[in-house]
């Protein structure tokens, strides 16, 4: 090829040499080769050989889009080409996209060649590593060890902070910024140094207005890291709080980095910092008033700068209480330099208000709000520890009030909320202010914050924030005042108690943690209410509003139940506990605590805490003694327990019986009825209002629960009045007999051991009777007898409910007949009244002999069956 | 060696009165007449002489504070604080008694002089038990609306102090939402743990040195009484459904208990509402009161019953384990034995009703009981703060006088040295006058050769 290149080449000069003379060569022909030619054909075969390279064989290992392993990417980080530099670092972005396990095990590596890129001359570059570096690496490493890797960037990162091309600065500050979102730490590792750096970035830099949107990072970066400074808000104390339960008790505490070690330092660099900030700050106004719209970039930018001022400030004030805790001490200035104090006080605050010169849409009115807002948080800041001048002062002032009174806001929606999320920052503040200006501001704030209290809906947080702030002013927690009508506040506290059970109820069960919230200070003011104080008749007045909280009772006697019952069960107790703080409590509230406890749905355990707290709470002489009872006696009569038939295997399942809480609960009320003292006067009481109710014939449960009652508070020989006696034997004798009737009798020898055990559930009340009056026993003997023979009509006067069949009827007799005389004591006292027993038979005979021919097979069967076990006991009898 | 403990038992109803038994043999002592005491208002002042508070109607406009004497079985000294009083403690020496009032203010009195030495109002609601640290010099209260406070009780009597502090106490510790019923305090000085026992159904575990929440446990009914197990692996605690349960503070706990979380095991002897309870550690025995009037004594070993007195009808409130002092232990209370007669009557006046302004000042020195224990009382310790703080005092004051004893000897020696260089001096005048004068000399002498 080369060679007839060569003579082709040779004819193109000679037709040059003879003037475009044109020469005919005849096709096909080609001169032959000289003889002495050499042939240079070069014949070649392919030739095999193993690969000897490990690097570069690629079939095992990570590889990019492009084909490229990681260490060929890393090397191109350095190539001396931009679009290389950049396409290698796209391509581990993809690498490790691709193979996550890859970043694991070589990240110092890669860190250790990435980290040269941060100074990079090209923006580009440095973009994408931000990029890959934000999107893949430090998600990735968030669970290592962090505090190495971070290390092995800062040197990079500082040298860029001090590059001579001020965007590799300012993109250093971004770099950082990514660093301390992922690991916090760093920023108190180098604080000095990083704040030494801000500072100069921000001195030396002339063009802020040309640079905004490049200085907005870099302001935003600063907030993070101010934010990162302990300061005097109170976050801090809740946070500190939260302790884990489950730990070891005595453990030790958990390293953590000891926050003051580093403290002075940073104070220094910050107090430098901060003069700083309020030039760039100052350099803003300017251009607010001459340009016609606050543009977004240095809205921003002005924004972050307010936010870091306002950090830094906060964190001067947590370093004055640090140093001097608030027990012995005055304002102490040793912090507070003079040239900081008069900077913002000079320079700064003078500065506010800031104003739209011209008149703007409500956007940018907002936005001059935010702003204000912003400083004046930072002037409270400052006022809580230096006292700030009079004229300064009555500025202020007037703007929160009308910030709480929203005047300074338009009435659109948008601008609605922004006025509600920035107006929650001042709220803090407010009752620290209210202790120290003057009583006629006193009283003007006092009026707004109740303004804003009133209007902010009830579930915003905003409202949170306004309670949270009441609970401060209400029931301050470093002083042992006891408010009175004198007190200053008074006037305002009462509209904020009263508006508490309003709140409550409207809250509903939708926001149980607002909820919770409000149930909590109330529990507070209650604790805190002083016997006889004006405002513990106040807390005492809650009550009748607060009824409705639990239920009300509506025309027609239908039951409206609040949103107590639907609350989580801690809401519900805090609200049972703050019931115990009322000096005293009233029959409609106890009426209206009373039918929630008998809602069905209502959790055992709230019901028997609730009886646990009013108990207590009669002990200590807040319900009157009878309405106490009667709230007992209504809760055991008007309990309703389901099924309604007594099946004993059933009974320990919560799901299908509450026949079980309904029995503790009788415990639980006799338990309490014990502890009350003077026996006999409770059971004076308790006779009348029993027997009342047992004549109006409850379902058995209930009777069986009210003759419990009833019981427990006699003593032997009984207290029961003649008239009683008499009354209750009529009614004892259908009682005994429905129980037989309605505990289902089986076959199986199993079940039958646990019916007797029932039954004797039910007799147990009437037994304890019969063995303190016996006249009780020969009365209700007699009663049955005269049962026997009375017409099943519906007029009659007996007390059965269930029995109405008389051969059933008589069958149950018999079988309580029997069941009294199986136990050891009961058969004694019956045998006193052989008389009565062998009347019965002798009825049953009589009943036999006469309406035999009335009587159908199975009844005769039955009736004969009951006689012959009547006769065996009267056998038995001596 | 002979068995020391005495128990004694007090009830919320007058009739039953104070009784006393040997622990050991289980005889019954002498039971002194008429007490109706309040929760946690009966204490043993020095073991010296019985006190209790009394219970009072809540409208009655002064409380009631009785005196026994150990071997007369009425009262002896009767006094009228300005309200009811509610609990009722001295400290482990019997110096000073505190009482805690229907108001929430807490009363402290010089049991000598029975003198007032300072009312403060502590609490929002009344005081419910109160209980000073193993050491005296902090007191620990309870209260009705639900607060436990930590008192120092150098803090509360220094009068400049109290003045510039917004407030008195040292912690206010506000967790709990209904009354508080018990608290105790463990050993270990200022690192000491407090449990606090409310109607909330809670025992909550306190930090003493940071005021801190270290352990919140909830039961299954209402905690009256609590009691530490002598190592603080356990405490006890008893509620009003007649269980004592036992709960874990370092003990092992698996969660998988059936009462609830760290929540161990309960003794139970179907009794009524536990309401007070005891450790007595020489017998390594626990003992409980009950609602039902009966003083059952348990071995926390073996969960089982060991005794039981019948203490009367009303429920028990207050058991107390007390040393039994020497000269009970010499038979029955022979007359014929002077020194007992002696020690036995000799009770201090009764306690002030109002604090006394113009008390001279001088009479403040602390006035102490004439010991009647058969064993020397220790000398108090001072909390290690309070140490530290006086170390630091002293290291204050010594660095400056040390720095003057410094001066002088420096000042001494400067002038030993002046003497010194002066001396030089001398010398150096002498050897050279010497040096001068031999060599004027050879020069004489070779003038002359």
């Amino acid at each position: 090829m080369a060679r007839s290149k060569a003579a082709s080449s040779k004819k193109q000069q000679k037709q040059r040499g003879v003037d475009f003379k044109k020469i005919k060569r005849k096709l096909g022909r080609k001169l032959k080769p000289s003889k002495n030619a050499t042939n240079t054909e070069i014949k070649s075969k392919a030739i095999v050989l193993p690969e000897q390279s490990v690097a570069s064989e690629k079939a095992g290992l990570a590889v990019s889009k492009k084909g490229l392993t990681l260490k060929e990417l890393l090397q191109q980080t350095s190539h001396h080409n931009v679009k290389v530099r950049k396409d290698a670092l796209l391509g581990i972005k993809d690498l490790f996209q691709r193979y996550p396990a890859e970043l694991k095990l070589h990240r110092y590596v890669v860190i250790e060649k990435l980290r040269e890129r941060i100074s990079d001359d090209d923006k580009v570059v440095r973009e994408t590593l931000y990029q890959l570096l934000k999107s893949v690496i430090f998600p990735a490493c968030k669970e290592d060890n962090q505090g190495q890797f971070v290390s092995l960037m800062m040197a990079y990162i500082f040298n860029a902070m001090t590059h001579l091309a001020f965007d590799v600065r300012l993109m250093a500050f971004k770099f950082f910024d990514l660093v301390v979102q992922y690991y916090p730490p760093s920023f108190s590792l180098y604080a000095e140094k990083i704040l030494q750096n801000y500072e100069d970035i921000l001195r030396k830099n002339q063009c802020y207005l040309q640079d905004k949107g490049k200085l907005k990072s870099t302001f935003a970066g600063l907030v993070r890291c101010l934010s990162l400074l302990p300061c005097n808000k109170r976050n801090i104390e809740t946070c500190e709080k939260t302790f884990s339960g489950q730990g070891i008790l005595h453990a030790f505490e958990p390293d953590v980095p000891t926050e003051s070690a580093g403290f002075s330092p940073i104070i220094k660099k910050l107090k430098d910092l901060v003069p700083v900030l309020v030039n760039c700050f100052q350099e803003f106004i300017p251009l607010v008033h001459s340009m016609l719209l606050l543009d977004t970039q240095s809205f921003d930018c002005m924004h972050y700068i307010l936010q870091s001022i306002d950090h830094a400030v906060g964190f001067f004030i947590y370093g004055i209480r640090k140093g001097k805790p608030s027990l012995h001490g005055g304002p102490d200035g040793a912090i507070w330099d003079q040239t900081i104090s008069s900077v913002l006080l000079k320079r700064f605050f003078n500065m506010f208000p800031l104003n739209a010169t011209h008149n703007l849409s409500e956007k940018f009115d907002d936005r001059f709000f935010i702003l204000n807002i912003l400083i004046a948080e930072i002037f409270l800041q400052y006022s809580e520890w230096i006292y700030p001048p009079a004229v300064l002062l009555e500025k202020f002032l007037e703007f929160i009030e009308d910030a709480l009174l929203g005047k300074i806001c338009s009435d659109t929606r948008s601008s609605k909320a922004v006025w509600g999320k920035h107006v929650l920052s001042l709220l803090p503040f407010i009752p620290k202010l209210i202790r120290q200006v003057a009583s006629d501001w006193k009283f003007r704030l006092l009026q707004a914050f109740t303004m804003t209290f009133e209007d902010c809906s009830p579930e915003s947080s905003l409202k949170l924030a306004c309670l949270s702030a009441m609970e401060e002013m209400l029931v301050p927690t470093d002083e042992m005042v006891c408010p009175d009508a004198s007190y200053p506040l008074f006037e305002h506290q009462i509209i904020w108690i009263r508006a508490l059970p309003v709140l409550l109820i409207l809250l509903d069960d939708k926001h149980p943690s607002s909820t919770q919230v409000v149930l909590h200070l109330l529990l507070r003011l209650g604790q805190r209410a002083c016997m006889n104080s004006s405002f513990a008749r106040e807390y005492d007045n809650i009550q009748y509003s607060l009824s409705k909280f639990y239920s009300s009772c509506q025309e027609g006697g239908e039951i409206c139940y609040g949103p107590f019952v639907r609350l989580p069960r801690d809401s519900q107790e805090l609200s049972i506990c703050g019931l115990y703080y009322f000096s005293y409590l009233d029959q409609l509230s106890l009426k209206s605590i009373a039918s929630c406890c008998l809602r069905p749905e209502l959790e055992p355990f709230v019901l028997f805490r609730i009886i646990e707290v009013l108990h207590s709470s009669f002990n200590d002489g807040h319900i009157q003694i009878a309405d106490h009872m009667s709230f007992f006696v209504t809760l055991l009569s008007r309990f309703k327990v389901f099924p309604e038939n007594i099946y004993p295997a059933v009974e320990n399942d919560v799901k299908i019986s509450n026949r079980g809480t309904f029995k503790s609960l009788t415990n639980a009320v006799c338990s309490c009825l014990s502890q009350m003292g003077d026996d006999s006067l409770v059971f004076q009481i308790l006779e009348k209002v029993i027997l009342d109710q047992l004549l109006s014939q409850p379902p058995l449960d209930n009777a069986c629960a009210m003759l419990r009652m009833l019981v427990s508070q006699d003593s032997k020989p009984s207290r029961l009045s003649e008239q009683s006696i008499s009354a209750l034997s009529k009614y004892l004798s259908g009682y005994l007999i429905d129980v037989v009737h309605c505990i289902p009798e089986d076959d199986d020898d199993t079940t039958e051991s646990a019916r007797i055990q029932t039954c004797c559930y039910y007799f147990l009340p009437c037994f304890f009777l019969f063995d303190r009056s016996h006249k009780l026993v020969k009365l209700v003997l007699m009663v049955m007898g005269s049962l026997i023979t009375e017409s099943t009509a519906p007029l009659s006067q007996n007390y059965i409910q269930y029995a109405m069949d008389r051969s059933n009827r008589i069958n149950a007799m018999v079988s309580t007949l029997l069941l009294m005389h199986k136990d050891a004591k009961l058969q004694k006292i019956i045998s006193l009244f052989k008389v009565e027993t062998v009347h019965i038979l002798q009825i049953i005979h009589s009943l036999q002999s006469s309406e035999n021919a009335n009587m159908n097979i199975e009844e005769r069967h039955k009736i004969q069956c009951a006689c012959d076990r009547l006769k065996t006991i009267t056998g038995v009898m001596q | 060696m002979e068995k020391m403990d005495l128990i004694i038992a007090s009830s919320s109803i007058a009739e039953a009165g104070v009784g006393c038994w040997d622990l050991d043999s289980g005889a019954e002592q002498l039971r002194y007449k008429s007490c109706a005491s309040t929760p946690h208002g009966l204490t043993c002042v020095g073991q010296r002489f019985i006190a209790s508070s009394q219970l009072r109607e809540p409208s009655a406009t002064s409380g009631s504070v009785l005196y026994w004497s150990w071997i007369k079985p009425q009262a002896a000294v009767k006094s009228f604080p300005s309200e009811p009083i509610k609990p009722f403690v001295s400290n482990s020496v019997g110096t000073y008694i505190v009482g805690g009032g229907q108001s929430g203010d807490i009363y402290l009195w010089e049991v000598e002089t029975g003198r007032l030495i300072k009312k403060w109002h502590a609490h929002y609601r009344a005081v419910t038990c109160l209980v000073f640290s193993s050491d005296d010099s902090l007191l620990i209260s309870g209260s009705e609306d639900g607060c436990v406070r930590v008192w120092s009780l150098i803090t509360v009597c220094d009068d400049y102090e109290s003045q510039r502090a917004s407030h008195l106490y040292e912690y206010s510790l506000t967790e709990h939402t209904l009354c508080v019923t018990d608290i105790v305090i463990g050993q270990g000085g200022y690192n000491a743990i407090i449990i606090s026992a409310s109607e909330d159904r809670t025992c909550k575990v306190w930090s003493l040195s940071h005021g801190r929440l270290l352990r919140n446990i909830v039961f299954p009914s209402v905690i009256d009484a609590i009691v530490l197990d002598p190592a603080e692996h356990v405490f006890y605690a008893g509620s009003r459904d007649g269980n004592i349960y036992i709960a874990a503070l370092s003990a092992e706990s698996s969660s998988s208990s059936s009462y609830g979380k760290h929540i161990l095991s309960s003794l139970y002897d179907h009794s009524k509402a536990v309401t007070c309870l005891a450790y007595s550690i020489e017998g390594n025995l626990l003992l409980s009161g009950s609602e039902d009037g009966m003083v059952r004594i348990w071995d926390p070993r073996t969960l089982n019953i060991v005794r039981m007195f019948k203490h009367g009808k009303g429920p028990v409130n207050n058991i107390l384990v007390v040393r039994r002092p020497n000269f009970l232990t010499l038979g029955a209370f022979s007359n014929s034995h002077g020194s007992s007669r002696r020690h036995g009557s000799l009770l201090p006046p009764p306690l002030e009703k109002y604090v006394n302004m113009d008390k001279d000042a001088n009479k403040m020195g602390v006035i102490r009981l004439p010991t009647a224990c058969n064993i020397l009382p220790n000398v108090p310790f001072n909390s290690s703060h309070i140490l530290d703080e006086h170390v630091k005092l002293v290291e204050q004051q010594g660095s400056s006088a040390a720095n003057e004893m410094e001066v002088e000897r420096l000042k001494l020696e400067n002038r030993k040295a002046m003497h010194m260089v002066q001396q030089w001096k001398k010398m150096y005048g002498n050897l050279h006058e010497f040096c001068v004068n031999e060599f004027l000399k050879g020069d004489d002498k070779g003038n002359i050769d």
